[in-house]
């Protein structure tokens, strides 16, 4: 007796134990199995989208350019579909059934709109009704995501906008007695178990479990796992709702994969796979998501088709037995086609380098754990189509120049291109390297390279600021010159053709790039006056204090190179660079906006002046080249850059809607025998060719007048004058005398003795004021 | 350029005015597909069709200004910028806008910014530096409010 009371209470005590030790199990799996799904149903990546197209009559914008922003859209190109996302073309009018978009300032229903074009972009913009809408905006295209670790991306959905067919079609298929079992179905386990005893453990998942397993990081088919995620599933459904359950599994479940980009959840993958919202799901389609559950890989249906089709029709007929469907339903969703949409993957982002240039700028502002998790919408500057020319004209170039072995007998030329809207300072395009959908080294935003002329408008500038001393035709000695430092050897810049020019006037100096003239001009007016009109004009690097930083031995990169010209662009008022407008939460609600911002750096005058000038590089200067791309009337102005040993080949330059920077070099800095005027330009001349930029227009101050000028003589023009120039001086700074090829009719005035200045050379005297 | 002149004062006199009278709130210009476009107040004779966009989007702004909404009255401005970036009345107003947001400095800038497109508008020009006097008086710096304030009277003369 005592020996079985004793077994008894060894029994008791391991009971005790075992019941114990089973508890504190499952109280460590629900603290887990909750923090799992309430950080699963929470983590939510930034949305990131591109600006959003506005129509409106009169834009410059072709037809065919809008129905490629509508393609990137996904919307498609046939008429009369139920729900909206399409557009039929037809007589020079393209009908638009616009889909309905959250926009930061407010929601836009949907709506169809008719637009038609004439000759010169969009002529009106109507709506059903043919009454004239002033501004419409299209939704802007979502161009990526900042993801946590894993790159998975998700768009989150309320059960309320998920159709009750995919729901009914999911149940039917994956677990049908979902509504009334407590995290288990114990029929399907018990055939799990017989499966068990053939060698496989399969099936018998309810939506519950398969929610669980995807807690697990790794797959893993063992019987302990099986049972964890049992436990795991009975506590979840403790926990939550059969509806919060069913959420997070909608929002969870893994149906896909583009590139590096995870999808999960049925909105996600209703857009990678239909390009539409959840909610426009049709019957056939939210069946094909039910199918992808089992295998996304297995039952792709952009690879496997019919595989695909065999599986839907599968689920539907499941759905059609349990009751869900009608016959009418099911009849008309079996004889549909995948109807997958062809957009090809993107990965992440198609813009990588643009992406990383807002992530940028957010990690200023944005805890990078609310980034990857609290679903922020970014609304961006990026301009699908701006991006795409700028791509476009890079590759071909490279691709190009590769072909010709132009440069150098190994490959791997490189390149970045920036593009921005001088008047807000908005960047339109970025494009890091030779390869656009490449991830890694961000050449626009991390490369600095020395810049070789580019700074030269800063030094011009300068001078042109002072119209006491200097004009667009003051002369300028390109004479051979030494510059003497103590502390560091003599200086003497040479010319790109190894000849000195003698007096040119200034406008020529710097329409020709002459090292000498640019070098004593430079140190006329000191070193430190350039510098501090570089720092106005937007860089923030610290240039180093030495004469040949004149000439561009200073390292800056392509954005900050952009930013150096934007200030010219816009009239002399700064606007720092902007890749971002606003900012919403998930739910549309207003964070910030990052408005535009302009402080005036320069008087507009000499800005004026400087603009002559860089239009006078594009017209007669080094970058002639340009003719062939773009007509004169669009008066493009910009600068050609390289540099010692033509390592690095620069064109920087901007027309009335349109700045860009191109850079063209190897990473390792190898000499490239790179001319700016060769390499870059192309590529900034195709780019700009492909916008059909509209012209410059300056906005010219009272204080500056416009003078024809005999280009033989640098004196006042009249109409006898051939070859002359029209250029804007400063009120009170025109040379008064007038050239001997014009009709001298009393405009000589006698130029001796004014004693305004101490003339420093006989050009000058000639004409001093 | 006289009459594109006018069809710019009309609105911005509005906006000018609406701090003190908030006129009716017209229906935004364009998360309302069912209302008519009529409220642009350009002519619609030979008006250039551009320009409805802008003056939808001025109405736009002149409205969230007065109920206080001053960053989408900003933002409509901007999305004007955009369309016609060399309209001096829309920098105007975005300097307006600024200015009763407190931004004073950005106000100047953009009111620099009007007056470089500004040609020889001189009421225009002279309401840009009445409204960099009120920025400068706004941010202490009394001298440069009256320089501002002179030019003002000058353009006004």
């Amino acid at each position: 007796m005592a020996r079985r009371a004793r077994i008894l209470k060894y029994f008791g005590y391991a009971l005790l134990f075992g019941t114990l030790a089973l508890g504190i199990f499952a109280a460590y799996l629900d603290v887990r199995v909750r923090n799992e799904f309430e950080g699963r149903r929470f983590a939510l990546p930034a949305r990131i989208y591109a600006r959003p197209l506005e129509l409106h009559a009169g834009l410059r914008l072709s037809q065919a350019a809008v129905e490629d922003e509508l393609r990137g859209l996904g919307y498609k190109s046939f008429s009369g579909g139920a729900e909206p996302g399409w557009f039929t073309a037809s007589g020079g009018t393209l009908q638009i059934a616009m889909r309905p978009f959250v926009f930061w300032d407010g929601a836009q229903p949907a709506r169809t709109i008719a637009v038609s074009f004439d000759s010169g972009g969009v002529a009106a913009v109507k709506d059903s009704a043919g009454q004239d809408i002033p501004l419409v905006r299209l939704e802007p295209r979502a161009i990526g995501g900042i993801y946590p670790s894993g790159n998975e991306d998700r768009v989150l959905v309320r059960l309320t906008e998920v159709p009750p067919h995919l729901v009914q079609e999911l149940i039917a298929v994956e677990d049908h007695n979902f509504y009334f079992h407590f995290g288990f179905d114990p029929r399907a386990l018990a055939r799990a178990a017989l499966s068990l005893l053939s060698g496989h453990v399969q099936g018998g998942s309810t939506i519950t479990q398969q929610l669980v397993k995807n807690f697990f990081l790794t797959p893993e088919r063992t019987i302990r796992r099986k049972f964890t995620e049992l436990i795991m599933a009975v506590l979840l459904e403790a926990h939550y709702s059969k509806d919060e359950i069913l959420e997070t599994y909608l929002n969870e479940i893994y149906l896909g994969q583009d590139r590096d980009r995870a999808i999960h959840g049925v909105g996600l993958a209703a857009e990678f796979y239909f390009g539409k919202e959840v909610r426009n799901l049709t019957v056939a389609e939210s069946a094909l998501l039910v199918a992808l559950v089992r295998g996304p890989a297995y039952y792709d249906p952009r690879r496997h088709p019919a595989r695909a089709l065999e599986r839907r029709n599968l689920v539907l007929r499941e759905a059609r037995e349990r009751g869900y469907l009608t016959l009418e339903q099911y009849a008309l969703a079996r004889s549909t086609g995948l109807g997958v949409s062809q957009r090809p993957g993107m990965g992440t982002s198609p813009y990588p380098a643009f992406l990383q240039l807002v992530h940028r700028q957010l990690r200023r502002d944005y805890d990078e754990n609310d980034l990857r998790s609290e679903g922020l919408r970014i609304f961006t500057t990026l301009d699908p189509r701006v991006q795409a020319a700028a791509e476009a004209a890079l590759a071909k170039r490279l691709a190009q120049f590769d072909r010709e072995k132009r440069f150098d007998k190994q490959p791997g030329l490189e390149g970045a291109v920036v593009v921005t809207d001088p008047q807000s300072g908005e960047v339109q395009a970025l494009v890091g390297g030779r390869d656009p959908r490449y991830r890694g080294y961000n050449r626009a935003i991390d490369a600095a390279r020395p810049v070789g002329s580019l700074l030269k408008p800063a030094i011009y500038l300068t001078a042109l600021s002072d119209p006491e001393r200097y004009t667009l035709v003051t002369p300028i000695d390109d004479g051979p010159f030494t510059w003497k430092s103590r502390g560091a050897p003599d200086w003497q810049p040479q010319n790109y053709d190894r000849q000195f020019h003698g007096m040119v006037p200034l406008r020529t100096a710097l329409a020709q790039s002459y090292n000498a003239a640019t070098a004593r001009l430079g140190t006329q007016i000191g070193l430190d006056n350039v510098l501090a009109s570089v720092k106005k004009l937007g860089v923030e690097r610290d240039l180093r204090p030495f004469a040949s930083t004149l000439l561009g031995a200073t390292e800056m990169t392509p954005l900050e190179v952009a930013q150096m010209y934007q200030t010219i662009a816009s009239g002399g008022f700064r606007s720092p660079l902007r890749a971002i407008r606003e900012v919403t939460t998930q739910a549309g609600q207003p964070l910030q906006r990052y408005g535009l911002k302009v402080e005036q750096a320069f008087p507009p005058e000499p800005i004026v002046l400087i603009t002559a000038a860089l239009q006078g590089v594009v017209r007669e200067g080094t970058a002639q080249g340009l003719k062939s791309f773009l007509p004169p009337e669009i008066g493009a102005a910009g600068k050609t850059g390289t540099t010692d040993e033509q390592r690095d080949a620069w064109f920087a330059g901007f027309t009335g809607d349109h700045l860009a920077v191109v850079w063209v070099g190897y990473d390792d800095n190898r000499p490239a025998k790179l001319l700016g005027a060769s390499s870059a330009l192309p590529v900034w001349g195709d780019l700009m060719a492909a916008l059909s930029p509209e012209p410059l227009a300056l906005a010219t101050p009272e204080t500056v007048e416009r003078v024809w000028i005999d280009p033989q003589t640098n004196l006042r023009a009249d109409s006898q004058c051939a070859g002359a120039v029209e250029l804007p001086f400063i009120k009170g700074s025109a040379p008064q005398q007038s050239a001997p090829c014009a009709s001298a009719t009393g405009a000589v005035v006698d130029a001796v003795g004014n004693g305004v200045q101490n003339a420093k050379s006989w050009l000058e005297r000639l004409f001093g004021k | 350029m006289i009459r594109s002149t006018k069809r710019w004062l009309l609105p911005a006199l509005l906006l000018t005015g609406c701090a003190t009278a908030p006129g009716p709130a017209p229906a935004p210009v364009e998360p309302a597909p069912a209302s008519p476009p009529a409220q642009a107040p350009a002519p619609q004779a030979s008006a250039p069709q551009e320009n409805v966009a802008i003056a939808g989007l001025m109405e736009s702004a002149r409205a969230d200004a007065a109920a206080g909404r001053l960053p989408n009255a900003a933002a409509s401005l901007e999305r004007a910028l955009r369309i016609e970036p060399r309209n001096p009345r829309l920098w105007q107003e975005l300097a307006r806008v600024r200015l009763q947001q407190g931004d004073y400095s950005q106000a100047e800038g953009l009111a620099l910014r009007s007056n470089a497109w500004g040609g020889a508008d001189n009421p225009l020009r002279a309401e840009n530096w009445r409204l960099i006097a009120q920025a400068r008086q706004a941010r202490g710096d009394a001298d440069g409010a009256r320089k501002a304030q002179d030019l003002a009277d000058q353009l006004s003369r």
